[in-house]
């Protein structure tokens, strides 16, 4: 008896001294670590109920672990959660991002559950999801309950880049299906394709910043219709950023983006959220910013901007109005305060689904982060890589 | 720029290279690509009484070891910069140019320079600024071996690769007289924390590019610079709520550069130098640390004469078989060929005696004595291990031949290869 005790231990001694051995004998990779914090107190005036919330969903933590692999291949894995809205149904943390990137100079290589390709532009707003309706093209297997199971998606990512600014990405998702929430066949693919200036030369670059176009397909099960194509639900966006004062201390751009859902014919009602999502849909979004920086850092910035969506198939004319204005001030390395201004305004068949409208104002204070540590290599956007080509 | 004749010739220097492997150690081909990994002499050319030199300074692309490769910034494209030789009184013009988008200036370590000459940004002179030109004149002295290195950002600049010899010579030099040589050497050490030089190179030139946009427009100010006229200037704008770039602002988190790669002649074994000499013969060895780490430099089976300090000549020279080469000294030291061999001179602190963390590597290379016969090269002959060699132990007494003994070499040529020394070793 004490022999087989010895033996076991021994066993676990020897799997100890291999496994230590092994992890001794690796290369630490390059963790980056991102945080970011919203905290807001936020008054709701609305059309039937007014409310104070103390809110601080969007708040996420990420964290990225690369190495680089033979062959001058990099990787990077992925590791991220967010907090939901309390009435989200996703509990009380929402992992919104696991998923692995393979890249070298041109080639990417994304799978795992991380943003969808369903949105071009980062606009101006203190939430992700502000402007939800108007900035994303929308998930048509989402019964609407949170806005996460529109942003994002379990991905197969390719994407190709031509002289380190053109982008053309072929890409399929699985969309969360409230019907079917066991079901993770791929029930989307779209092409995208964009025109970015690197993070790093946004700065002073003339007029056109970001351009980009893309196309998803949701493969829906349309009554009547055999044919995938056929039975699908299609968007198109579009999407531009431009530089409207380009300069290293005031900075003013614009960005725009229109979503043009082909919907269903036979959709002329709302009754719920899947039908809002599959009838035909006009979208556009567009955002002032003005961004004053001192000292090589972010000191203030203000933007205003407003969103239309028109749903030209229902049977009682429908629309929505957003309008947004935000300011926010930095405080300190990090630490910013905001106050933001929205109003939504629903008619026809949208008020039924999202009330008449709703002023909400929001004092936040947001901290972001994001520090890479055991840095190994250059980043793509990098200046170095961009000019004297780094990442090989 | 590199012409089609350039690139023939590196081309052929880059096979050399390649062909050459320690067992080839005392092969001719090998002293000729040794010299690739010796400084380069600058040359010059002569306006009236002054001798006119010329350095540049660009973005780089720099291998230390064979696959490693990194962006940093090179004089005249090498690390480290061309030597400069020069005679004692000699009046020399460098003419510098600037061809980056970052500041640089020269500094000339060592060297009785006019003030103005001194290359120290805000104290001596301005900044060179981007794609500018900078003359600087003075007249070489003292003697002795000196450096040169960019005075801009020094922290980063100099351990990206910003420096280079500055030797002055003595036509009656009193060390030459108490041990006659002929041959020399210049070994420029250096420590680089190469993921430090990559995240500030890029920050820099994010910095350059935005700062000479607002100057050019005339919107450039002492605070955005971080330069002001005077300490009254500086406190009145603390006043205002101006916070420096070291409290909590700008680049306040910026972290320290840890070294991982340790450069001699830019180079880090196992393409470090050697360094020839024969028996009975006498060799100056030059050593100049351009870098931030002391490194204690120890040559096995010799002592050897300390004979000049800082450039200095030593009125009693003295002996040392290691000696600490702190950041920003040079030593010279003369070697005596009296131990013919094959023997390493490297870093005692052999944590840099390693590549990116992997020992071994770093300050690591060989003085080689090129009489020493072939023969004592093979392992087989004069091993003093019995494994290898059949008569290790066994003086003059009778060879033992057997079967085992063939088994055992068939096993260490796969494990060794070649019989014979000395080998490249990546890993121990």
């Amino acid at each position: 008896m004490n022999n087989v005790k010895t033996n076991k231990m021994k066993k676990l001694i020897y799997l100890i001294v291999l496994f230590f051995g092994i992890a001794n004998a690796q290369i630490t990779p390059e963790f980056e670590i991102g945080a970011k914090g919203v905290f807001s107190g936020n008054l709701n005036l609305n059309s039937e109920e007014s409310s104070a919330v103390s809110d601080f969903s969007d708040t996420q933590l990420l964290m990225g672990l690369s190495q680089k692999l033979y062959n001058n291949w990099r990787a990077q894995f992925v590791l991220g959660l967010q907090f939901p809205d309390a009435n989200s149904n996703l509990g009380e943390v929402f992992y919104n991002n696991i998923f692995i990137r393979l890249e070298d100079q041109k080639n990417m290589i994304k799978v795992g559950r991380t943003i969808a390709q369903t949105n071009l532009n980062e606009f101006p707003t203190l939430r992700d999801d502000d402007a939800q309706q108007f900035t994303y093209a929308l998930n048509p297997f989402s019964d609407g309950i949170n806005t996460e199971r529109d942003q994002y998606a379990n991905v197969l990512e390719y994407t190709h880049t031509f002289k380190q600014r053109f982008f053309v990405s072929v890409h399929g998702e699985n969309f969360y299906d409230s019907l079917e929430p066991d079901d993770f066949r791929l029930n989307s693919t779209g092409l995208t394709l964009m025109y970015k200036v690197p993070e790093s030369q946004r700065w002073n670059r003339n007029v056109i910043q970001e351009i980009g176009l893309s196309y998803n397909n949701y493969f829906t099960d349309r009554q009547g219709y055999s044919n995938d194509f056929d039975a699908s639900v299609k968007n198109l966006l579009f999407s531009t950023t431009l530089n409207l004062k380009p300069d290293p201390i005031n900075f003013i751009d614009f960005r725009f983006q229109a979503i043009q859902n082909f919907g269903w014919d036979e959709v002329n009602t709302l009754n719920d959220y899947f039908d809002y999502t599959r009838t035909e849909s006009s979208t556009v979004f567009g955002t002032f910013r003005y961004l004053k920086q001192k000292l090589e850092r972010p000191h203030y910035q203000v933007s205003i901007g407003g969103g239309y969506k028109s749903l030209p198939n229902l049977e009682v004319d429908s629309n929505q109005l957003l309008f947004i204005a935000n300011s926010f001030y930095r405080i300190g390395q990090n630490f910013d305060i905001g106050l933001q201004y929205r109003y939504t305004e629903n008619t026809g068949f949208t008020e039924g689904l999202f009330g008449k409208n709703e002023h909400r104002i929001q004092l936040a204070v947001v901290y972001s982060f994001s520090k890479i540590f055991n840095k190994q290599f250059g980043d793509r956007q990098d200046l170095l890589n961009l000019e004297h080509n780094y990442i090989r | 720029m590199m012409d089609r004749r350039d690139f023939l010739a590196t081309g052929a220097v880059s096979t050399a290279g390649t062909l050459f492997f320690p067992g080839n150690l005392l092969a001719e081909e090998t002293k000729i690509s040794n010299k690739q990994k010796l400084v380069q002499p600058l040359s010059f050319k002569m306006d009236g009484e002054w001798k006119e030199f010329e350095l540049y300074i660009d973005v780089h692309t720099h291998e230390p070891a064979p696959g490693f490769k990194y962006h940093t910034l090179a004089f005249n494209d090498m690390i480290p910069g061309p030597e400069i030789r020069v005679n004692a009184g000699d009046k020399v013009r460098v003419k510098f140019i600037n061809k980056t988008d970052l500041n640089h200036t020269i500094h000339w370590h060592g060297v009785y320079v006019p003030w103005r000459m001194d290359g120290v940004p805000f104290v001596t002179q301005l900044p060179v600024m981007p794609k500018n030109e900078f003359i600087y004149e003075f007249v070489a002295e003292p003697e002795g071996t000196h450096f040169y290195h960019c005075h801009w950002g020094t922290l980063m600049h100099m351990q990206a690769g910003m420096f280079g010899s500055l030797i002055v010579e003595n036509p009656n030099d009193s060390i030459k007289k108490k041990f006659p040589y002929e041959r020399e050497y210049t070994l420029v050490y250096s420590s680089h924390d190469t993921n430090y030089i990559r995240e500030e190179m890029n920050s820099m030139l994010e910095r350059m590019k935005q700062r000479s946009y607002l100057m050019k427009e005339g919107r450039f100010n002492s605070e955005q610079w971080a330069v002001f006229d005077n300490k009254e200037q500086f406190a009145a704008s603390l006043e205002n709520g101006y916070q420096p770039p070291y409290v909590n602002n700008r680049r306040s988190n910026s972290d320290l550069p840890q070294a991982n790669w340790f450069t001699v002649n830019g180079k880090s074994y196992p393409s470090t130098p050697y360094l020839f000499i024969k028996s009975g013969e006498n060799i100056r060895i030059r050593l100049i640390n351009a870098g931030a780490e002391t490194h204690h430099l120890h040559l096995h089976g010799h002592d050897f004469w300390m004979v000049a300090d800082d450039g200095v000549p030593l009125e009693h020279p003295f002996k040392r078989n290691t000696v600490p080469l702190t950041p920003g000294k040079t030593f010279d030291i003369i070697v005596e060929g009296k131990n013919r061999g094959i023997w390493t001179f490297h870093d005692h602190d052999t944590r840099k005696v390693t590549n990116n963390g992997l020992y071994p590597g770093g300050n690591l290379l060989a003085l080689v004595y090129e009489d020493l016969p072939a023969d004592e090269l093979i392992i087989s002959k004069h091993s003093g291990n019995p494994m290898y060699n059949s008569n290790a132990g066994m003086g003059d007494m009778k060879k033992m031949d057997t079967t085992k003994n063939d088994n055992m070499g068939a096993m260490n040529k796969m494990m060794f290869g070649e019989d014979k020394l000395p080998k490249i070793a990546l890993d121990e």
